[in-house]
């Protein structure tokens, strides 16, 4: 029987259980480090550092989280703060490591001609759009909950999903079927 | 043009499982040191002031009270002792088993348990 993320959670709570925070981890890694890699255009050690400094954040401050969102959601939403003070910080975003990126995938799911089409098409995206695209769109987030992560208002949230969207519909459009 | 759901399962299907490599090792590596059973700290604190507010309890009364209880005590027939022995067994038990659950998730939830 598999423990959930609220039993994980209320272990921690209780006991300060770090293997309980570790599996949480183990669990969530991939999703965080996918998320923050495409925030950051693909720079994976960037990517894992912010990574690492989010679930940090989280281990700190888990008597915050009250259980009303997924704790993934939870999760994101300290992800995408940790993603936004670095990039103010560094006051740029940083460039593309495509060779590196593609080298990650995995070449049996996808067409990796249609694959690099679509990355890059997706980095070609403002950050706004390329965000919630990423989290609605890959993540699987609902419109509400991708607000909640962002901080910003469900009607944003849903116009710039729907922007994205045509834009990399706009963009692949040689690949549609005919 | 691609519809909707093709868009999200291209993008859902280019960015797979990435795996852990260690990461999960060096995020616990870098948290802060366990709280040590601050709990247990708790209880003998709770402990502590229970017996020494006795103590200064049985100190101030000349420990009369006390030993007049104790010869009450003793001139109980034994099955009214027996049952409050029993009684107090099965309050301690109640405690207990509450207490398991509240701190077993597995326990908690009794309709996930796998046999």
């Amino acid at each position: 029987m598999e423990l959930t993320d609220a039993d994980l959670v209320a272990r921690v709570l209780a006991d300060d259980d770090q293997h309980a925070f570790g599996e949480l981890v183990r669990r969530h890694q991939s999703s965080m480090r996918g998320l923050l890699r495409q925030l950051t255009r693909t720079d994976v050690a960037l990517a894992d550092d912010l990574a690492q400094e989010a679930f940090l954040r989280a281990y700190k401050n888990i008597r915050s989280f009250r259980g009303e969102a997924r704790f993934s959601t939870w999760l994101y939403r300290i992800a995408y703060n940790c993603f936004r003070e670095d990039a103010r910080r560094r006051k740029e975003l940083v460039g593309v490591d495509e060779e590196k990126w593609q080298a990650e995938r995995d070449p049996q799911t996808v067409d990796p001609a249609l694959r690099h089409d679509l990355m890059h098409a997706l980095n070609l995206l403002p950050l706004h759009e390329r965000t919630a695209v990423v989290l609605c769109c890959q993540n699987g987030l609902s419109h509400d909950e991708a607000s909640r992560v962002l901080d910003i208002p469900l009607g944003t949230v849903k116009t710039n999903v729907l922007r994205g969207r045509e834009k990399l519909k706009r963009t692949l459009a040689a690949w549609a079927p005919n | 043009m691609i519809d909707d759901e093709t868009l999200d399962r291209q993008l859902r299907e280019a960015v797979p499982y990435i795996n852990d490599d260690g990461f999960t090792a060096r995020v616990i590596a870098r948290l802060p040191a366990a709280r040590r059973e601050p709990q247990w700290l708790r209880a003998m604190i709770v402990v502590g002031l229970a017996l020494l507010g006795a103590g200064i309890a049985y100190m101030i009364g000349g420990g009369h009270v006390v030993r007049e209880g104790i010869i009450e005590f003793a001139n109980f027939p034994i099955w009214l002792l027996l049952v409050f022995a029993f009684g107090c067994g099965l309050v301690v038990g109640a405690f207990a088993v509450i207490f398991a659950i509240r701190k077993t998730p597995e326990v908690r939830d009794l309709t996930r348990l796998d046999f």
